[in-house]
């Protein structure tokens, strides 16, 4: 009995950042306001960016593709254009997870940048050439601002909440 | 060299196509199904479209519940907000209720002269338009889309292009049908473009929404002089599917643009009725 509830502790902490990713996607919570206008960020990126490259156990791969298109549905994006743009964000973590020895906050951070920037290409690229919606360029360049600069905040959360599993589940 | 372009290739393979312990799915594998489906997406095939209608109907509902617990906090904070002001609010509304009663008698002579104007008239006091009513389930701004999405769809006659009143002015239009769901294109959308006529001097223009609050009027005529207090905002109905004369906003009148200050601000839509057709007495006038 004891050990079912260790398993399912240790199960409900390892799933934390797959259910704010999915509660993320699919609910009203949004990061965009209109009292501050230029402010808004992509919270998607950075937890994807974050788990993938520090540890690819906690969020699959599926799970982000699914998450991706739940997004496309709420915000009436063409499907699989959020999924692909969240799979090459995966795909530039695993790439520095694979090339790098040592990885340190300022590596991640400067690296992300990549990530960024391509995920984004993905978005630009498919809304302008595959749908009828427009694009407010600065509008994206904030977000994208705004994401790189709040990406050691959430750093250091997600490296206390990594601490909080590995203690928890050694426990 | 050499050395170093082998290393970003097996690198970047290894991203690819490594599952790893808990991964079920390579990345190349997933992004070959997204390719897959953003092409029968953008295919526009009609099972797809219909397929597509049955996910986004769920999605919603399920979105609509797991976003229940932020509109809760919403709401608690707007009531905590409301209660640490309500007194200042009291002290204003005593020293407002004095003035209305001083001014009541004069309104309450004036509402009878327009009584009795409209039946001159015989204005229709009902809205002109056949509406079905429906309640905002969804609002999720993003850098793409201002839309909000509604708990009524094909079900209740809902069709493509509908007008959507907000109190009983224009607050954007249908984009996307479900079975028992639609989404608004909120006026102030970067992609919302509608004919308007400014009254009273008969400009036509199109409002264009920038993506901020206030959408702007474009194509105004050449030398035109707008006032902000007098100049009006109704639709022209130029396009067909807009019905005329309904209530868009006022203008105001900036250096270098001329905006619109919406009725139906697009931050507090809660209920909206959409307009299926104009009333048969509407039709014949």
């Amino acid at each position: 009995m004891a050990l079912i509830f260790k398993n399912f502790k240790e199960n409900i902490f390892r799933l934390g950042p797959l259910i704010l990713l999915v509660y993320i996607c699919i609910s009203e919570f949004h990061t965009q306001f209109y009292y501050w206008e230029i402010f808004s960020f992509n919270l998607q990126f950075i937890i994807i960016y974050y788990w993938i490259l520090r540890d690819p156990s906690i969020l699959g791969y599926g799970f982000i593709f699914l998450c991706g298109l739940f997004n496309d549905v709420i915000l009436s994006l063409p499907l699989a254009t959020s999924a692909m743009s969240y799979l090459f964000v995966s795909l530039v973590a695993a790439y520095v997870r694979n090339a790098t020895v040592r990885s340190s906050l300022f590596t991640d951070w400067f690296t992300f940048v990549v990530a960024i920037l391509i995920g984004n290409f993905i978005y630009f690229f498919l809304i302008s050439n595959f749908s009828n919606g427009n694009i407010k360029y600065d509008d994206i360049f904030y977000n994208s601002l705004f994401t790189f600069i709040l990406y050691p905040v959430f750093w250091g959360v997600f490296e206390l909440y990594k601490k909080l599993i590995f203690v928890r589940v050694n426990a | 060299m050499s050395t170093s372009r082998d290393d970003f290739g097996i690198a970047i393979r290894s991203a690819l196509l490594q599952r790893g312990a808990k991964q079920k799915f390579s990345l190349f594998v997933l992004i070959l199904v997204s390719i897959f489906i953003f092409t029968l997406d953008n295919a526009n095939l009609k099972p797809i479209n219909f397929l597509r209608s049955l996910i986004n109907d769920g999605i919603y509902r399920i979105s609509a519940i797991s976003s229940s617990p932020i509109k809760f906090s919403e709401t608690t904070k707007d009531f905590f907000v409301k209660q640490v002001f309500v007194y200042k609010e009291n002290e204003r509304l005593k020293s407002e209720l004095e003035q209305l009663k001083k001014s009541n008698l004069n309104s309450l002579y004036l509402k009878t002269e327009n009584d009795s104007l409209q039946n001159i008239l015989q204005l229709k006091k009902d809205s002109p338009y056949t509406l079905v009513n429906a309640k905002v389930i969804l609002d999720k701004g993003s850098p793409y889309l201002n839309s909000v999405i509604i708990n009524k769809g094909s079900n209740s006659g809902i069709k493509l292009g509908m007008p959507v009143l907000n109190q009983g002015f224009l607050a954007g239009r249908i984009v996307e049908v479900n079975f028992t769901s639609s989404r608004i294109l909120l006026l102030n959308d970067l992609n919302s473009r509608i004919p308007v006529v400014v009254s009273p001097n008969g400009f036509q223009a199109i409002l264009s929404g920038v993506g901020k609050k206030e959408p702007t009027l474009q194509y105004l005529p050449e030398n035109f002089e707008l006032n902000d207090k007098e100049n009006l905002i109704f639709t022209s109905g130029k396009d067909g599917i807009l019905f005329p004369g309904i209530a868009v906003g006022q203008v105001i009148v900036e250096e270098n643009e001329v905006l619109a200050k919406l009725f139906s601000d697009p931050d507090q839509i809660f209920f909206v009725s959409v307009a299926l057709d104009q009333a048969k007495e509407e039709r014949e006038r």
